[in-house]
């Protein structure tokens, strides 16, 4: 009887962590109607500043000018759960993305899931990209199936135990995957709607602006307060209303830095926010002006 | 209580009087002040190039000849020795790669000495000049800088 009980208990258990475990996604009838447009997706590329992982290194350098356009990925990051190395998205039929389809490539994006159905580690921030409207997403699928196919396959990933579990990822995605916006903000000011779009989305800012906890999901409350640098020493910067980084900024201080790399002193930016300036450099004016608006907006957190 | 207070504060007064002259001789500090210097000439020319304060070439040029002289001298303060030590947020890439350094501030002395030459009247001819002097500073800034974010 007790080994009976036992049994069934075992059971439910290893059904029910299968099925927290297993991963959720769209299929192709989900899709909206949509026809996508690869230019819309090029301001996607860079708003989400996909070169900045996926192209390849040059001479051990981060790529730069047309190479940014290579992405055949190889860029290694070294991080407390283990080595992670950033694979091919070029448009590579076999070592790249270029077989895939539309609904693969934004299940993948969105819910972090791969053509195999395996989760993907959250180094890839389809927490952030979850946000997007799912038409932002197939316009850059289309996008990035006019950039040149890159060959090589990249290495898999070295994590440590329990992290190489990519099966547990299931349940880091159930605590943390939400596409609900993380800011509310005034639904009849298009400008804001924008801005909050291209931050907690394609521009994933949360990702490295935003502490984490112990699972290292985002701290919602301290959204854009800043957080240890993940990838050495220091800080990456508080970016709210009340961050002293940008406190005394106005919306057109940030607008300029974002556009030219110089901050209202004339110093230039720096650190791993270079990449992203560059990035978003190559976005419209009003696409820059949305996003100091949103950074103007949010809650103050000191 | 409030003698003891009053004697240290004595104390500390006179180290700041004293400090900066221990700091002259010191190539951080140095290095530091002809930055602050630098960062002071360029808000005026950056504002014109934002759009946020009239074009005004003499201005301009006054903050061009800062910058050629901070060009040319700048690099002598990077002396063996003073690698680290006080906030100093130079990369060891300036002892590494002294080469690259020097090409860096090479490349800042000639496009500051590039737009002296050209004397742009108006803010659209200066526009691509100044903005090649600009974009040395970050050229610099990325490679030989630590950044403390």
């Amino acid at each position: 009887m007790l080994i009976r009980s036992a049994l069934f208990v075992l059971c439910a258990g290893t059904l029910a962590a299968w099925w927290l475990t297993s991963p959720t996604e769209l299929s192709v009838d989900d899709l909206p109607p949509h026809t996508s447009d690869p230019l819309a997706g090029e301001r996607i590329f860079w708003a989400g500043g996909c070169a900045s992982c996926h192209a390849t290194p040059v001479d051990g350098k981060r790529a730069q000018g047309e190479s940014k356009l290579l992405l055949g990925g190889g860029l290694e990051l070294d991080t407390p759960y283990g080595l992670f190395r950033v694979p091919n998205i070029s448009a590579h039929p076999e070592d790249g993305i270029g077989a895939w389809s539309t609904i693969e490539f934004v299940n993948a994006m969105q819910h972090g899931v791969s053509p195999r159905g395996k989760h993907y580690y959250p180094s890839f921030p389809y927490a952030s990209y979850a946000r997007m409207a799912v038409e932002d997403v197939m316009d850059l699928d289309a996008y990035l199936r006019t950039l040149p196919p890159v060959a090589g396959r990249v290495a898999e990933h070295e994590l440590g135990f329990p992290w190489s579990l990519r099966r547990g990822l299931g349940l880091w995605k159930r605590l943390y995957l939400d596409p609900t916006p993380v800011v509310a903000v005034d639904s009849a000011d298009a400008l804001l709607l924008d801005g909050r779009e291209l931050v907690e989305g394609a521009g994933h800012c949360g990702e490295c602006h935003t502490p984490r906890d112990r699972f290292g999901g985002l701290l919602g409350e301290s959204w854009l307060a800043g957080a240890p640098n993940p990838e050495g020493k220091g800080r990456i910067p508080n970016i709210t209303p009340a961050g002293k980084a940008i406190a005394d900024w106005s919306q057109r201080d940030i607008e300029y830095y974002l556009e030219s790399g110089f901050t209202p002193e004339f110093d230039t930016v720096g650190g791993s926010m270079v990449a992203v300036q560059e990035n978003l450099a190559r976005l419209t004016p009003a696409d820059r002006q949305a996003i100091a608006a949103y950074l103007k907006a949010i809650p103050a957190v000191d | 209580m409030l003698k003891t207070i009053r004697r240290f504060s004595v104390f500390f007064a006179a180290i700041a009087v004293l400090s900066p002259t221990f700091a002259a001789d010191d190539p951080i500090e140095k290095r530091h002040e002809l930055m602050e210097d630098v960062g002071k000439a360029a808000k005026p020319v950056g504002l014109m190039l934002r759009g946020d304060s009239e074009y005004d070439w003499a201005v301009v040029l006054t903050s061009l000849n800062t910058f050629e002289g901070a060009s040319k001298h700048f690099g002598d303060l990077f002396p063996a020795g003073s690698e680290t030590g006080g906030d100093t947020e130079a990369a060891p890439a300036i002892w590494d790669d002294r080469e690259g350094f020097d090409e860096a501030l090479a490349m800042w002395r000639d496009a500051t000495q590039d737009a002296i030459a050209a004397q742009p009247q108006t803010l659209d001819t200066a526009r691509p000049v100044l903005g090649g002097v600009f974009k040395t500073c970050k050229n610099c800034h990325d490679g030989y800088r630590i950044e403390d974010e």
